[in-house]
């Protein structure tokens, strides 16, 4: 019989378990019972001791190092089995605060290493839920009550909201209230359903799958509060040194699992697009171009460009190469933006770049590093690279028609860096004089 | 009609017609938290960081300066005159006739069309505020140019930009609908006209709103410009909501495209900046719109509201004679 404890380290039970584990001196300890569970796991991979968590402190770091290698290729789901094992909850729950503290205590807030513990998490829970088998619906239940989400309105789901987590169009919305449970669908919607099974529509739009997404969202707003929280007392009181052991521990395997060379980035991350910062050879391009150099100026050019700008219009200084999926890990902003952007400027061109040359919808997705495929897909990422913005000087000789050099142009060397030194001038400039009609 | 207002007549409006107690009750009720801007040039609301204490010295304001146009904040400051100390901010929808991406009118600026079109959508979005997500505290304004939604209701007003921007994707239909579910381990397709609920059933009302307002010469992301004549070519079945049919004739293939792009059309009906500004200030109700010389003024009832019968300004008339 599987418990709530398994999904949801926020219950009233997971804290008594916490309670009543105390001081973290022993967290790194060898645990044979953990290790017996782990090892008994079916599917586990044995053969390589390193894969077994033997304390719960590494359990934690395991959480992690899960979430941060089943994206990439290779990965091995024997490796991590004991994580879908509802056996260890209860050394999970722990390994859950342990992870969470270290995070509050070592890293800054809206960190890359903050970001992504509380991905993990919600990750895990997502994960889990797969396996769960005939008890899913009820431990559904179960922890959404804990959670106290039955029958919310939406205004006090807005923090998830807001930060992106949850999308307000995946919610079915009644008079403010999220509708989530069955019978309230059916009373509230019977009569517009007409020509299929109210029970079914209901299964599809709601079902298991959006109170799963509910719960795993919520919990990763709790476990992000929660590391605030550590946050900020750990300026007052001094974590403790096994705290700080984890930390360290983390942001070693964020480093190591990600290969970066140039340490942690700090001003990586996405940020609207400000059109209006955009240099002449950007505006032109995506005013739509003429033969001759509209492969280019659309494939390497715009495409490399919106999508840095969108996503990471600082690597020139942080020098850190990143995939397009350290950014936007569900790539739903390259496909609900960026692409976006991509296509409707070849389509403006003259003629419309992908009439005569379809081919070079492979070469946008290969450009952005997933390879020669037609769809944007996870998997494939890696097989190309992420291509950084041509230089001016290479616009000049390559894409001469596009390069119309205002005064801003000459003062720099790259049309990224031009976009950053703008967006910051508009941005102290911004009027005071608007207003709106 | 929709001519600029000399400077004469914006005297005589502000001396003869307006008056203060016609003021929406929302903005009185807490006027002095609020900052006030004005142009007294026609290049732009240049005198801002004013706050009036009480309607009386607005008021007289009003009737010394008679501006070229009168704003107030959306937000409610401690202290308004340094904008300092920021509580909380109406929620704002800012549909504009004249900057609508489809509308069936050819005018330059606006016409009676187009600004009825507006008052259609601006009728579906205040629905779908009050039905979908049950806020309440909602006013309609004509701005001169179109209509301004401002939300009042408490569980809105302290809500940050991200938030806003949600809800006006929600509200607008700028979000392509999800297609793909599952159900009892299989994964299947429906198109948003097939579920009569939820976000599924507010984007049918935008799209259908849409398509029946193009002109045929409309560019749409990802979708030819054939395409967009056959959505004209066969939108009459969309009048009796056939849209299987409909979908048929325009193809399998390119309808996701057609979907994907009329939610990036649907974002452009209302200017997004001023929803999620929470500093932003607008026009105020009551306030003369000089460019066209209409009357900025809340709307009662939105069902009925003809500006050409009731947002002239004496003057006008007077003119025409
Ligand atoms: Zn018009």
């Amino acid at each position: 019989m599987v418990s709530s404890l398994f999904i949801n380290p926020f219950s009233e039970d997971a804290r008594e378990i916490v309670r009543n584990y105390g001081s973290p001196d022993t967290i790194f300890e060898a645990s044979s019972a953990l290790l017996d569970t782990v090892k008994r796991t079916r599917g586990q991979n044995l053969d390589d001791n390193s894969l077994l968590p033997g304390s719960i402190g590494e359990l934690a770091i395991k959480r992690l190092e899960w979430y941060l290698r089943r994206q990439r290729k290779g990965f091995d789901h024997g490796d991590y089995a004991y994580l879908m094992n509802p056996e260890i909850e209860e050394y999970d729950v722990i390994a859950f605060y342990v992870l969470a503290q270290a995070a509050g205590a070592g890293f800054r807030r809206g960190s890359r290493e903050v970001r992504l513990v509380v991905e993990s998490a919600g990750a895990l829970v997502e994960d889990r839920f797969r396996v769960l088998g005939s008890e899913r619906a009820e431990i559904i239940e179960e922890v959404l009550i804990e959670l106290g989400s039955e029958g919310t309105g939406w205004i006090e789901l807005s923090e998830l909201i807001g930060s992106g987590k949850l999308r307000l169009t995946d919610l079915i919305l009644h008079r403010g209230r999220v509708v989530i449970d069955e019978d309230e669908f059916l009373m509230t919607f019977q009569d517009r359903i007409t020509d299929r099974d109210p029970r079914s529509l209901y299964a599809a739009l709601v079902g298991l799958e959006l109170k799963e997404t509910l719960i795993s969202r919520i919990i990763m707003q709790k476990t992000e509060d929660y590391i605030e929280r550590v946050s900020e007392m750990s300026s007052t009181v001094e974590p403790h040194p096994i705290i700080i052991e984890t930390a360290e521990r983390i942001r070693e395997t964020v480093n190591e699992v990600t290969s970066f060379r140039g340490g942690p980035v700090k001003s990586a991350g996405q940020g609207k697009l400000v059109p209006d910062a955009f240099p002449p050879c950007i505006r032109g391009t995506l005013d739509g171009v003429k033969s001759g150099n509209r492969n280019d100026a659309i494939v390497l050019l715009l495409t490399s460009f919106i999508s840095y700008a969108r996503l990471y219009p600082s690597v020139f200084r942080d020098r850190t190469p990143l995939k397009v999926s350290d950014l936007d890990p569900d790539l739903r902003v390259v496909r609900e933006e960026i692409l976006p952007i991509i296509y409707g400027a070849a389509e403006r061109c003259e003629p419309p770049l992908f009439e005569d040359d379809p081919q070079e919808k492979l070469n946008i997705t290969a450009k952005l590093g997933f390879g020669v495929h037609d769809e944007l897909e996870p998997e494939h990422e890696g097989e190309s690279k992420w291509y950084t913005p041509m230089s001016c000087e290479k616009i000049k000789i390559h894409l001469p028609d596009l390069c119309r050099p205002d005064e801003l142009c000459r003062r720099i060397t790259n049309p990224l860096t031009y976009y950053n030194r703008k967006r910051w001038e508009l941005q102290k400039e911004k009027s005071e004089q608007e207003g709106e009609d | 009609m929709f001519e600029a207002a000399t400077p004469l007549e914006r005297k005589r409006y502000y001396r003869e017609e307006w008056d203060v107690r016609k003021l929406p009750e929302f903005i009185a009720r807490n006027i002095h938290m609020r900052e006030f801007g004005f142009d007294h040039t026609g290049r732009g609301p240049s005198d801002r960081y004013r706050v009036f204490d009480d309607e009386k010295r607005l008021s007289r304001f009003m009737r010394a300066r008679f501006p070229f146009a009168a704003y107030s904040s959306v937000a409610f400051y401690r202290e308004p005159g340094k904008r300092r100390g920021w509580q909380r901010s109406e929620l704002i929808f800012d549909v504009d006739a004249k900057d609508l991406p489809v509308r069936s009118c050819n005018c330059e600026g606006v016409c009676e069309t187009c600004l009825d079109e507006a008052r259609e959508l601006v009728l579906m979005m205040v629905d779908t505020l009050r039905g979908d997500l049950g806020l309440g505290d909602v006013h309609v304004v004509y701005s001169g140019r179109g209509y301004h939604i401002r939300v009042l209701d408490p569980g809105v007003m302290e809500l940050g930009s991200e938030v806003r921007a949600e809800i006006l994707r929600y509200t607008a239909g700028a979000r392509r609908p999800r297609r793909k579910f599952i159900h009892s381990g299989e994964s299947y397709e429906m198109e948003h006209f097939s579920i009569p609920l939820g976000y599924h059933r507010v984007f049918t009302e935008r799209a259908k709103h849409v398509f029946l307002h193009m002109r045929g010469d409309e560019r749409i992301e990802n979708v030819t410009a054939r395409t967009v004549r056959e959505v004209v070519k066969n939108r009459e079945l969309l009048l009796e909501d056939r849209w299987g049919e409909f979908k048929r004739r325009i193809g399998p293939r390119v309808y996701p495209r057609l979907v994907a792009g009329v939610a990036g059309i649907n974002m452009k009906m209302v200017d997004a900046k001023v929803t999620i500004d929470l500093k932003r200030i607008l026009r105020l109700p009551t306030s003369l719109h000089s460019k066209v010389s209409m009357i900025c003024m809340e709307v009662k009832n939105p069902e009925t509201f003809d500006p050409l019968k009731s947002a002239v300004p004496k003057f006008v008339h007077e003119r025409e004679s």
